[in-house]
């Protein structure tokens, strides 16, 4: 092996364990545990949606779909039925394959803006739907997972948020692994094809549909997973929460985008500045005047979209060149 | 008979507000053409349109549909300084990183505007947002037609075909026609793409403002009222076919109709669902949208 | 010389390891614990500050600064030695996880002794399941059903809940109208399809069947809804006798507005939000004259009080500045009582006691007590109507401060 693959198998497995051991030394109902949750969850959201949207440019704003029929259904087969959510979780799965199946029929042959708008009516759709249909979800008032401290592991849910974080440690680790392994396959390069020029990939015979569908489905199944995860650690949602266009949908495509679109340690980078950076601009200056902090938030996403649009793993990596050259002349 | 009134009523109401949504879209339409970029900030103009003409109501005491040439004038400058700083650096880039860019304009510009203006809701008020013209009655039955809507509807109408006599009668117009087409053959025909690209930005917005000027009277204005706005201003413009003025029109009264016939069958709560069903639908059938986009 | 590039998946370099050491530079500040003098006692204050709820937590937060200063000018708690409270301030904005992050924040930086808020029922429901593990005190004006509804110990709402200021609003608007001499019989419900609206238009529905009303209309309508016509023409069509919208402001003036256009003057009940601020007013001018709305307090039963609220911010005080001003009230008369503040000592003391002194006497009913799922036995709807520019208690009697105007049918 050389030194520079060495380094790349130790050094995101030295992160996992720095994961793994930092909430010893915190406190199990602390804040900084929960914004280390976030990160995590946030990170898998971006890694799951970075199968479609960063490999074959699908920019899907209609995510929140599946992640609330995820969280929708575990919820509802926990609180009707007392299923525990290790099973509902896949229900919740393979209803969002389902809806990303219908999804597909009339999407996934839109390009560009059109696929991207299309994505964010599907999303708006359901949103809709769990609005209206109130027997089944409870409607707008919300729905709240049912506390049962007791029934511990069976019903997913903790006194503290230490568990909570390691399932999400696992899942960020679950679906950054699938991304590799897609990343690395025939099926990835297909779908790097598709990005590139999806008329040239037909032309080589790439059947670019059954790809695109397959990279979906996969994507949508993940979602709806981490789904049922946040409803176990928030316990109480709404249809405009789980549905919602800025807080879900493009949060995720957001996280992908600012840490690099494609690239598998954009989501973890990507996460990793914008929680924090959401968390620290409500702390410092949500006491202040209101409006302040969503105002830094917003002029921060653009300074750092105009700094380098190509996310900020490419940053890291022009910095890199220019030393280099530096080096050498 | 009464069924064939409430026909009449429903669709009178869905091309009526229709206009209401035209006259926010062209601008979007516009910015969605020459410049090819999703714009998710650009609901946010309609409310900038809303506070200028509200302030010209409550300072000046001008009615809003005065105001809106304002509120037009204002923004076409103030979006001409965005473009030239935050757009510019990013028109090459990846077409996400350019909507992730106006994801960060809508949150700034929202809440700029939460703290200048605060958190009150300011409406206008006129003597016509009473008023009605009833065009047909029948014993009990009515036809009638909100005069704020009507007034919005032929203030669309004046901002549609101004904008279409811009681009198609004017030398600049073909210019910008030119550069939306086709940038690199534009500029060595001698075109300043960089201030097309300024201009229509400008007037995309500024004719955004506009419109939010006039619907002033019928929807009041707050800094997040934009937000409820950008989803519908897109299929609007999407269903009429991106980048046409025409287009805009015409997918501006058919989300109105759609709107409002889903409410005679359905309920009102569903009434965007049926919108989005149909958005999807059109897209997937005819993504050039009702009205083909027209290249001369 | 390092190799520059390499098929590696795992392709790790110098990028990564500043991107890592920028994250870990980020997340500095989460470690690092503002530190609280020991006179002093933190209160949690979470309130959507922006967004489209911004104006109702501005009011919010307006309501419970004034009775914080109030106190600590004073003289702070006496109790503790004349400690100061210090509000911590934090904006939930309209996203429920955000204002469970900032309850989160506030218990462990901050460790504030209570929280107060957040307007908005689905960022209470999210801030109560994070207080509620922590044992920490929530005090709000949230009227869903479902705050109290879920056995929580730790949660406090000093308002009636949304089903009974439905059955309130039909009780009360059938007495008035009886008094003009109309027998209501037939009415229109029109709501919007969030917490709020939903919940109430529920109270709304159940009580009219109980007191054998016909609904004859019952429409939900999107949040946000950009054309009422539909739901005016259908209105038009039905036999109403009155018709009881509930929404926030924009669709408010709307619906008022639509049925001025079609010529419909059915006396109208709104459901407290849009209908009971002062912007209601200034969009409509006199077309506001006469409209009532049920309100979970009204800031003319105690004047002595409320006025204090115009004088610093000039305007009245509206319901949720009052009833929030009552949470801070009974927190600070509850600090008292117990001698410090300790968050679980504060709950027993907040489940004990009944609170009449000071600004916890704003709410209606002149008092608080809360009985064992945290709602406030004394709470009673209030009936008001606009009048020029003021709000005034028309109902019920014993409350009331003017007669109705009943235009009758």
């Amino acid at each position: 092996m050389t030194r520079a693959e060495t380094l790349s198998i130790a050094l995101p497995a030295l992160v996992v364990l720095a994961l793994i051991i930092a909430p010893l030394g915190l406190d199990p109902y602390g804040y900084t545990l929960r914004i280390l949750c976030l990160m995590l969850l946030f990170c898998a959201m971006g890694q799951a949606w970075n199968i479609v949207g960063g490999l074959a440019n699908q920019i899907s704003l209609g995510h929140a779909a599946y992640f609330g029929i995820g969280a929708y259904s575990s919820t509802i087969l926990f609180g009707s039925f007392g299923l525990s959510p290790l099973i509902g979780v896949f229900v919740g799965m393979a209803l969002a394959a389902l809806f990303a199946l219908v999804l597909s029929l009339p999407t996934l042959r839109l390009k560009g803006h059109y696929f991207a708008l299309a994505t964010l009516a599907a999303g708006e759709v359901a949103r809709v739907v769990a609005n209206s249909w109130t027997s089944l979800t409870g409607g707008p008032v919300g729905i709240s997972v049912p506390y049962r401290p007791d029934a511990g592991f069976w019903a997913l849910q903790f006194q503290t948020v230490l568990p909570n974080y390691y399932l999400f440690l696992g899942a960020m680790v679950l679906v950054s692994l699938v991304f590799w392994r897609v990343q690395t396959s025939a099926f990835g390069y297909r779908l790097r094809a598709i990005k590139e020029n999806e008329t040239a990939a037909e032309v080589i015979g790439v059947n670019t549909y059954r790809v695109k569908l397959h990279a979906s489905l996969l994507s949508a199944v993940l979602t709806a997973m981490l789904g049922t995860l946040y409803a176990q650690f928030q316990f109480f949602f709404d249809p405009d929460t789980i549905f919602g266009v800025a807080t879900i949908s493009v949060k995720m495509a957001l996280i992908v985008i600012l840490g690099g679109a494609g690239r598998l340690y954009g989501p973890w980078i990507g996460a990793a500045v914008i929680i924090p950076l959401e968390e620290m601009a409500n702390s410092y200056l949500g006491n202040s005047i209101a409006g302040l902090s969503q105002f830094a938030y917003g002029v921060l996403l653009i300074v750092v979209i105009l700094l380098n649009p190509r996310g900020l793993i490419s940053l890291f990596e022009s910095l890199r060149d220019r030393l280099k050259r530096r080096q050498r002349a | 008979m009464e069924y064939l009134i409430i026909l009449l009523q429903t669709l009178l109401d869905g091309i009526m507000i229709g206009g209401v949504y035209a006259v926010l879209a062209i601008g979007l339409s516009l910015v969605f053409g020459v410049m090819h970029i999703v714009n998710f900030a650009h609901a946010e103009f309609m409310m900038i349109g809303m506070f200028i003409g509200w302030a010209c109501w409550h300072f000046l005491g001008l009615d809003p549909m005065l105001g809106a040439f304002i509120a037009l004038a204002v923004t076409f400058g103030f979006g001409m300084v965005l473009q030239r700083v935050l757009i510019r650096p990013v028109l090459g880039a990846p077409q996400v990183a350019q909507i992730f860019l106006t994801v960060g304009m809508l949150f700034a510009l929202e809440n700029a505007a939460l703290m200048i203006m605060g958190a009150e809701y300011r409406s206008v008020t006129t003597p016509y947002q009473t008023q009605s013209l009833t065009l047909f009655s029948h014993g009990a039955e009515r036809v009638l037609v909100g005069m704020d809507k009507l007034y919005a509807f032929l203030m669309a109408l004046l901002s549609g075909s101004a904008v279409w006599l811009f681009l198609n009668k004017t030398r600049f117009g073909a210019a910008m026609r030119a550069t939306s087409q086709d940038p690199m053959a534009a500029k060595l025909m001698g075109v300043n793409t960089d201030l097309m690209y300024a201009v229509a930005f400008g007037l995309g917005v500024g004719t955004t403002a506009f419109g939010g000027s006039v619907v002033l009277p019928y929807i009041t204005a707050s800094p997040a009222v934009g937000s409820g706005y950008a989803v519908l201003m897109f299929t609007v413009v999407v269903l009429g076919g991106l980048g046409s003025v025409t287009g805009a029109i015409i997918g501006g009264i058919a989300v109105g109709i759609i709107q409002s016939f889903s409410a005679l069958f359905m309920p009102i709560q569903l009434q965007n669902l049926a919108l989005f069903v149909v958005f999807i639908l059109v897209l997937a059938l005819r993504p050039e949208g009702i009205v083909a986009r027209r290249r001369s | 010389m390092t190799k520059t590039t390499t098929k590696s998946p795992f392709s790790l370099s110098r990028r990564q390891v500043l991107a890592a050491g920028a994250a870990t530079a980020l997340t500095m500040p989460f470690y690092a614990r503002r530190g609280f003098a020991a006179d002093t006692i933190n209160v949690g204050v979470i309130q959507p500050l922006s967004g489209a709820n911004a104006q109702f937590g501005i009011n919010s937060r307006n309501g419970i600064q004034l009775v914080a200063d109030e106190i600590n000018a004073a003289g702070g708690i006496q109790s503790m030695g004349g400690a100061k409270i210090n509000l911590i301030i934090s904006d939930a904005t309209s996203n429920p996880t955000q204002a469970a992050t900032v309850a989160q924040r506030m218990m462990s930086q901050d460790g504030v002794c209570a929280v107060l808020g957040a307007f908005a029922s689905s960022l209470t429901l999210a801030i109560s399941e994070v207080t509620e593990r922590r044992g920490v005190p929530l005090l709000t004006m949230s009227f869903s059903d479902q705050v109290t509804g879920r056995g929580f110990r730790n949660i406090f709402q000093v308002v009636s809940k949304a089903s009974q200021l439905g059955s309130a609003t039909i009780t009360h608007t059938l007495d008035l109208a009886r008094k003009a001499g109309d027998e209501i019989t037939k009415i229109a419900i029109m709501y919007e399809d969030t917490a709020y609206g939903t919940s109430q238009a529920g109270g709304l529905r159940a009580a009219a069947e109980a007191n054998g009303i016909e609904v004859v209309m019952d429409e939900a309508y999107p949040l946000g809804i950009t054309d009422v016509s539909p739901l005016i023409n259908q209105l038009r069509r039905t036999q109403a006798q009155a018709v009881f919208p509930v929404s926030y402001l924009n669709d408010s003036l709307l619906i008022i507005r639509n049925m001025r256009q079609q010529g419909i003057n059915l006396p109208t009940i709104g459901g407290a939000a849009g209908y009971i601020i002062p912007d209601f007013r200034n969009g409509l001018g006199e077309l506001a004259d006469d409209v009532l709305s049920i309100s979970p307090a009204a800031y003319d039963q105690a004047p002595e009080f409320t006025e204090r609220f115009r004088e610093r911010f000039g305007y009245f005080m509206v319901h949720e500045a009052q009833e929030h001003a009552a949470c801070m009230g009974v927190l600070a008369s509850a600090l008292e009582k117990a001698g410090n503040a300790d968050p679980r000592q504060l709950r027993e003391v907040i489940a004990a006691e009944t609170f009449d002194e000071g600004w916890a006497t704003v709410m209606s009913g002149g008092k608080i007590k809360f009985d064992e799922t945290g709602l406030n036995i004394h709470a009673v709807p209030m009936m008001v109507q606009w009048r020029g520019d003021e709000l005034v208690t028309v109902a019920p009697a014993e409350y009331a401060k003017a007669e109705a105007v009943w235009h009758r049918l």
